[in-house]
């Protein structure tokens, strides 16, 4: 498949080497000369240096043969016109990053049908669709959601004394019988393994567990952690990603500190978030921090555009005592440090924003793919038809590849936690974890 | 600033005072009370000074906000000049002042009087007094725009300054046709009322009197003892819903006409309502502990229907009377007091200082509080789901400021001619507030005719400054209103 990208910049550098790894053609439109000579030089795809939204250059960069155009520069107008232009031009499906919601919200000139663009993806309000799963489930450092997020993942590190350390899944699986829980992924030292029957869980490992949305509480005291609830986040930064966090909070009935140095944007905050605390205070004002009790918080997110200050208020906050401290981080380079540095946990909105389009990209019969910021594994939801080869066919008998587990089986409103002789009918959604090795042998699996 | 275009507007608006004393007249030769010659020349002397002033001041280009301020100013001083010649050439009033005092309190619709024998008044004038009030009540200007586009874009600086309220609302691009609409809103409640009333068994003509100064939240009436002369309940309840409807935004009326009920929407009504509301619940009640109603069946009613008139008619500045509340306990005159401080709703013929006002006040007053607790916090204070803009809180604070500040000074010039404390104090905060009556020598029974032509003068003003909202007058003594901008081309 021809994919275009428009826009090399950490969204759209991190696509096509996504893309171009899981054998896409790549074609990576930049306009900035330097920016395009990094990406040819360190991905396998084509550069064509140019304004993403002029005919010529999408011509140039061969959007007639092109089955999809991701159109991710930071800017919201060269998106949509590149969008436009491309179907025009016959491209089939076309995805935009759009930050301003005047322009996907009901009230936009034209709907997202009418300008043919195929998926508008927000990358401020993943992001905080993503903080907010991760505040909630206080002992995750990964949280991720599958079907309609009627399924949870979470990722957490085992603590000492943890009930499941020091044991392996089959003893597990004999002693939590009544639990629906599957373990996907295994990480210790760095290395992610797709664990077996045989794999024993130590303490200090990083545990992948996948449960219904409505059993995933039961999930940290397995690994050790206290159980949870969250009442008082404080946000310091009033980034639109922190804007849209409060509101999911305040929608969740949790009570909301927000605060920002610059008064004018104070201002506003104060007009759209009625029910939230504003304060005009700079991030690492530990007096005022203390003083608004961060200590007695049980969630912080530093949310300023300024991924320094970010790091230095969450650790300011961690030290007082803050329970659940999550630092957004644009920098990829970044994101490895957060957790050596004892930040709980970090968000990246363009990490949000790739993962959204991914999932889209991927779609057809996968319809959702979450790539996780700590692991190399990747989680697949593929729906099975009755032409597919897996129908009918039980697990044992399928032979899944090495370094792969299928996580869950969603039918009609049930939902399976699959052993052996589980069989895998048409109309099914699967969701199967596997390592980047496995993942083209899975997709080839459920073609 | 041009002097020209002040005259001018100003004279024209006198052609429509000319007009209305015409009608006046007419009810005047109906009667036959022999009051009909004097109201016909005054609305000849009116008329020909007016149109003259007009016809000699032609003006080409734009109204400024500065002009406004001063047109709306010299208009409302014009009207109530040229409003008290009828008294004055009639007889009835010996005074010049204490005629011109009439006139404002009229047109202001205060409802303060200097007759002490009103019954004896021939027809004409009551009518004229009655008409005053209901022009003056939705604003002779707001009249003016509505009938003339003529204004032109300057209409909206003109209504602004008339209007009451922090910001007017628009209910349609243009506005004229909000000017339009808003009286329309206007003569349909005053025509309701009317009816209700004649149905209660009240004759044509103090229906249409008692409606006119109902609407308009004035409060003159025909009769010596105001609305205590009639003994109906049933006209003593009409009267409440109706000074009450006039307190209310008349853009809510509009928008209930036209099948959108946004009452309980509006944090401003649910407010004013609940206000009103409680305080006629205390004072009930204190009158019932007191014995001043009989704590019987047959004694209830009257306790609630006069603690509720009595209440309503000072909350929308109206200052109808319909017991003598001065022989009520303490408790109950204090709680009756406090309701000076409330005023009508923006948007309404109420005056005072505005329900919204004091409701953005405490809301203020509760931010301050939470602020000791997060020093660095910023609290908006609200009206409905409505932020209200910084500048607009502090032009509130600066208006309530200046109101208590217009009412104590009011109070002690007051004092300094003579007058009590209690009588200095209220006469200055009912006329400030456009309410009426007040305590002691100027309370439920009494009136302002005593008071020499000082005193009145001192009143008249204050009438004239709340009810243009302060700014509006006071403008006109600050010199840089004055100050002519150079322009280079």
């Amino acid at each position: 498949m021809n994919v275009l990208v428009v826009g090399a910049g950490e969204v759209g550098f991190h696509l096509a080497q996504r893309l171009s790894e899981e054998n896409q053609d790549v074609v990576l439109i930049e306009s900035d000369p330097e920016r395009a000579d990094f990406a040819a030089q360190h991905l396998d795809v084509i550069t064509v240096v140019g304004n993403g939204a002029s005919l010529s250059i999408l011509e140039e960069a061969g959007v007639k043969g092109a089955a999809m155009l991701l159109a991710v520069t930071s800017r919201d107008e060269v998106n949509l016109i590149a969008c436009l232009a491309a179907k025009r031009l016959g491209v089939q499906s076309t995805i935009a990053r759009i930050s301003n919601p005047e322009y996907y919200q009901r009230g936009s000139v034209l709907s997202r049908e009418q300008m043919g663009i195929d998926l508008m993806i927000n990358p401020e309000r993943e992001c905080a669709r993503e903080t907010f799963q991760l505040l909630r489930s206080a002992a995750a450092t990964d949280v991720a959601q599958f079907a309609d997020g009627r399924v949870q993942l979470l990722g957490l590190q085992v603590k000492p004394g943890a009930p499941v350390a020091g044991k392996t899944l089959l003893q597990l699986g004999e002693e939590l019988s009544h639990r629906h829980y599957v373990t996907v992924a295994i990480v210790r030292d760095g290395v992610t393994t797709i664990p077996t029957g045989d794999s024993m869980i130590r303490e200090g490992d990083q545990l992948y567990m996948l449960a219904p949305t409505n059993e995933v509480q039961d999930i940290p005291p397995m690994a050790g952690h206290d159980r949870f609830q969250l009442r008082r986040v404080m946000i310091a930064g009033g980034s639109t990603e922190g804007e849209y966090l409060a509101e999911v909070l305040l929608e969740n009935g949790v009570e909301v500190t927000l605060l920002d140095r610059d008064r004018r944007r104070c201002v506003q905050l104060a007009e759209s978030l009625p029910k939230a605390l504003v304060l005009h205070a700079d991030a690492t004002d530990l007096e005022l921090l203390e003083m608004e009790g961060v200590s007695g918080v049980d969630g912080y997110v530093s949310a300023t555009h300024n991924d320094e200050t970010n790091l230095l208020s969450s650790l300011l906050a961690k030290t007082a005592g803050a329970r659940k401290v999550v630092s957004l981080i644009h920098k990829f380079e970044y994101l490895r440090l957060v957790p050596r540095v004892g930040i709980d946990a970090s968000v990246s909105p363009r990490m949000a924003t790739v993962n959204a389009i991914l999932r889209y990209v991927r779609r057809g019969r996968v319809m959702t793919v979450a790539s996780l910021a700590g692991i190399d594994a990747e989680a697949i939801e593929f729906r099975v038809d009755a032409a597919s080869r897996v129908a009918g066919r039980s697990l044992r008998d399928l032979h899944f590849p090495k370094g792969s587990v299928v996580g869950t089986i969603l039918r009609d409103d049930e939902i399976l936690i699959p052993r052996g002789d589980d069989r895998i009918e048409a109309g099914d959604e699967v969701i199967v974890f596997a390592l980047p090795d496995a993942i083209a042998e899975i997709e080839a699996l459920f073609e | 600033m041009s002097l020209r275009k002040i005259a001018n507007v100003v004279g024209l608006l006198q052609a429509f005072v000319a007009l209305s004393m015409v009608l006046a007249g007419g009810v005047a030769l109906l009667y036959g009370d022999g009051d009909a010659g004097p109201i016909f020349l005054s609305a000849l002397i009116t008329a020909v000074v007016g149109l003259g002033f007009y016809r000699l001041t032609r003006f080409e280009g734009e109204i400024t906000s500065r002009e406004g301020f001063a047109i709306v100013t010299m208009a409302w001083t014009a009207t109530a000049v040229f409003g008290a010649l009828p008294y004055f050439l009639s007889g009835t009033i010996d005074a010049p002042v204490a005629a011109l005092f009439e006139a404002m309190s009229g047109f202001t619709t205060t409802g303060a009087t200097v007759f002490s024998d009103i019954e004896a008044l021939p027809h004409g004038i009551l009518f004229w007094r009655s008409l005053t009030h209901w022009l003056g009540g939705m604003g002779i200007i707001v009249l003016v725009i509505a009938v003339l586009p003529y204004l032109g874009v300057g209409g909206m600086q003109l209504f602004r300054a008339e209007v009451p309220g922090p910001t007017p609302e628009r209910l349609r691009p243009r506005i004229t046709q909000t000017a339009k609409l808003l009286w329309l809103v206007y003569v349909g409640l005053t025509a309701a009322e009317t009816v209700l009333y004649v149905l209660g068994g009240m004759s044509l003509f103090d229906a249409v009197n008692h409606a006119f100064a109902t609407m308009a939240t004035g409060g003159f009436s025909t009769k010596n003892a105001s609305m205590a002369a009639f003994e109906s309940p049933y006209i003593h309840w009409v009267t409440i819903v109706f000074m009450y409807l006039a307190g209310v935004n008349f853009s809510l009326h509009f928008r209930a006409a036209t099948g959108r009920f946004l009452y309980g929407k509006d944090q401003e009504w649910r407010f004013f309502t609940g206000a009103v509301v409680f305080t006629a619940v205390l004072i009930a009640m204190v009158n019932l502990a007191s014995g001043a109603y009989s704590p019987s069946l047959s004694g209830l009613e009257p306790a609630v229907r006069h603690a509720l008139f009595q209440s309503v008619s000072i909350a929308t500045t109206t200052g109808f009377v319909s017991a003598d509340y001065e022989l009520w306990v303490p408790a109950a005159q204090m709680t009756l007091l406090a309701l000076f401080f409330l005023g009508g709703m923006a948007g309404s013929t109420g005056g005072g200082i505005k329900a919204v006002r004091v409701l953005l006040l405490l809301k203020q007053t509760a931010n301050e509080l939470r602020r000791h607790l997060h020093p660095r916090a910023i609290f908006l204070a609200r009206v409905g789901k409505k932020p209200v803009k910084e500048e607009v809180m502090a032009n509130v604070i600066g208006f309530v400021v200046l109101y208590l500040l217009l009412c104590l000074s009011g109070a002690v010039v007051l004092s300094y001619m003579g007058l009590d404390l209690l009588t200095a104090l209220t006469a200055s905060l009912a006329t400030v507030g456009n309410v009426g009556p007040g305590f002691g020598m100027v309370g439920a029974t009494e009136n302002y005719g005593w008071m020499g032509s000082m005193e009145l003068g001192v009143l008249s003003f204050l009438m004239l400054v709340g009810r243009l909202e302060i700014y509006t007058v006071l403008l006109l003594f600050h010199p840089e209103l004055w100050k002519r901008r150079r322009s280079y081309h």
